[in-house]
């Protein structure tokens, strides 16, 4: 069953919590690449992204919008055709930029069916939207930091 | 305090100085040149370098200097050569740069000391670095004047060690040298230069240049020692604790080739830039089959990337042999990284450009060996942090072409092998040494400099780094003796 499917069948609140544990989900991912990164520069990169799924976490639990008033740029699609890059204790800043930038994308995709969903309210269509955004806003930002430190053509 | 003015040795009125059309140095020409590995560029003849010279103007306020790394006194050696005193006029560029040879050959100039040269804000600016080049090849060529001096200085007792023989590295030694310390530089690979000698091709930089340089260096006392991978053949502490050097300087460069990351770049016949160049110059096999090192001779060789590195593998690979050599780049010309010099003399040389196209898969056959490339058509949309208008990709633009050789040349990032063996010295997430102006890292007693701290950069950056890192070791070691009294 595709998502846009699944979402036919789910409550609001069951939406939300599946909302809530996506971005859980992440939280603990990056937590445990945190916690078995050999490398600095990686542990530095996991925290930051673990700093950005908890305000996802907190702006869900309480369905907050004020802070994502910015349109998303441009989707700069620079690791949309990369290879995913299996999770261990060895990936570099480059590899975490790309699984990152990758879960971002799919993230949007999920909330943007949310706002499909809702398209008829206009209080969840606006919020799923503006979740999509923010979303697509942190996969530009993660590609623009891969773009400037990875694909310098130097 | 106001830089005291050269004496001028220049007598052609101001007016007819700036009518002198700006000497062009003679060159290889493009057919017989793309089929050899000979130096492209020939150099200015002294009546070109006299005649060059006559164009600077004697500013009131030279803004030349403040366009050079290392400060290089252009207006002093421009003079000198107006004089046609050419030994004067390297030694004046040698107290503030050891490596003028190279540095007139790869330097780019023309967004450096030429860019805010003050005749060039009407007309073409002063050729420096072809006057620096001319110079410093002068001297080789006539013993090397002053710079072959022997007398060395008292010995300060203290014991420096460098990590890396590039450019950074060769920099803190000719300065430390100088202090009466006992200077050691220590290379993991079989030849001294770094970059300078895996990286860049005999026709821009012949090694014979650097050969001379470093031979320059241990006349005056610099110990040399190669094939030592700091980190595994001994680790800073044991260089420090074990073997009693009082201070190190790392200048290890940014060696470590980065990939695309797209399907297909494990196949054979795909190349890092860095393999690449490294088996070409390194380990010579453009000189096949007096050295017998293997690279392949491609049908279509493509190359991904649009800077400096990205032209010398491309000419290298057209000079191997290749049928058709291509560079693939992201974005438009306009916003090539690489120096106009050297995408003038590549498109001279037969080199297609195919911009504003990104691979995205490389297909292979049967046996792994790489056939084709899957690219997309790009378009450039707003500006990124660096101004260049950033590349989306065209929907439904994607097409397949035949490749048999592909090399990737989008950039380097630091070896991780110091960061893992010496926990003590901090490193960025990008895993770059963190250091600061003066080179001082985390470690009490090392500093570094160069592309291992700034990230990949140029050869005068990296030596205007070393520079720095020199004088903070310096006052570091004159401390040190100081609290030990």
């Amino acid at each position: 069953m595709s998502l846009k499917e699944q979402i036919k069948t789910m409550n609001m609140d069951e939406i939300m919590e599946m909302c809530i544990d996506q971005e859980q989900q992440a939280i603990d991912l990056y937590t445990m690449a945190r916690d078995q990164a050999k490398d600095d520069g990686a542990r530095q990169k996991f925290q930051e992204l673990i700093d950005m799924e908890t305000v996802h976490k907190v702006s869900l639990r309480k369905f907050e919008l004020e802070s994502y008033l910015e349109l998303p740029p441009a989707d700069l699609k620079v690791t949309d055709y990369l290879v995913e890059p299996i999770l261990s204790d060895k990936l570099t800043t480059q590899e975490i930029l790309i699984i990152a930038a990758k879960r971002e994308g799919k993230t949007a995709l999920m909330y943007q069916d949310l706002a499909d969903h809702f398209a008829s309210d206009k209080n969840l269509n606006t919020f799923f939207q503006m979740m999509a955004d923010e979303e697509l806003r942190h996969k530009h930002d993660l590609e623009t930091e891969y773009e400037n430190e990875f694909l310098q053509e130097g | 305090m106001r830089r005291k003015k050269p004496q001028s040795f220049n007598s052609t009125p101001i007016k007819e100085r700036l009518i002198i059309p700006r000497q062009e140095m003679p060159e290889q020409d493009p057919l017989q040149r793309s089929t050899n590995f000979l130096e492209v560029n020939l150099g200015l003849t002294p009546e070109q370098a006299v005649i060059e010279a006559q164009r600077c103007i004697e500013c009131a306020s030279p803004t030349c200097m403040d366009g050079c790394p290392v400060s290089i006194k252009i207006p002093d050696f421009i003079q000198l050569i107006c004089k046609e005193d050419f030994i004067g006029a390297a030694d004046k560029i040698k107290e503030d740069n050891s490596l003028p040879a190279v540095c007139g050959r790869v330097c780019p100039q023309e967004t450096q000391c030429e860019q805010v040269c003050v005749v060039g804000k009407r007309f073409e600016p002063v050729a420096i670095g072809r006057l620096e080049r001319f110079v410093a090849d002068y001297a080789m060529t006539h013993g090397n004047g002053s710079a072959k001096s022997t007398d060395k200085p008292k010995p300060s007792g203290q014991k420096v060690a460098v990590v890396g023989s590039g450019p950074a590295g060769l920099a803190v030694a000719s300065d430390l040298i100088k202090e009466g310390h006992e200077i050691t530089v220590f290379e993991a690979l079989h030849e001294f230069g770094g970059v300078l000698v895996y990286g860049i091709p005999e026709f821009r930089l012949p090694k014979a240049i650097l050969s001379e340089e470093v031979a320059n260096l241990e006349a005056k006392g610099v110990k040399f020692v190669k094939n030592f991978i700091v980190g595994r053949t001994m680790t800073i502490q044991e260089l420090m604790l074990d073997e009693g050097y009082d201070a190190v300087f790392l200048g290890l460069g940014a060696g470590l080739p980065r990939f695309m990351n797209i399907p297909g770049e494990n196949l054979n016949g795909v190349y890092s830039a860095n393999e690449f160049l490294t088996r070409s110059n390194l380990m010579r096999a453009y000189e096949f089959p007096e050295w017998d090192t293997p690279l392949y001779r491609a049908k279509h060789a493509i190359i991904v990337g649009g800077g400096n590195t990205a032209m010398d593998a491309v000419r290298t690979a057209k000079r191997l042999g290749a049928d058709e050599a291509s560079i693939v780049y992201r974005r438009s010309e306009e916003e090539m990284p690489a120096r106009n010099e050297e995408i003038h003399h590549a498109k001279e040389e037969g080199v297609e450009f195919m911009n504003l196209v990104n691979p995205i898969e490389f297909i292979g056959d049967e046996q792994g060996n790489v056939i084709s490339a899957k690219c997309l058509r790009m378009e450039l949309g707003e500006p990124d942090d660096s101004g260049r208008r950033r590349p989306v990709p065209m929907p439904e633009s994607e097409f397949t072409m035949d490749v048999d050789m592909v090399v990737i040349a989008v950039g380097n990032g630091s070896n991780p092998l110091i960061s893992q063996t010496t926990p003590e010295i901090e490193t960025n997430k990008w895993g770059n040494i963190v250091a600061d102006d003066d080179g001082r890292t985390s470690m009490d007693g090392v500093f570094a400099g160069g592309d291992i701290v700034s990230g990949g950069a140029t050869v005068i950056l990296a030596m205007g780094a070393g520079r720095k890192s020199a004088a903070a070791m310096n006052e570091y070691l004159k401390t040190k003796v100081g609290s030990q009294a």
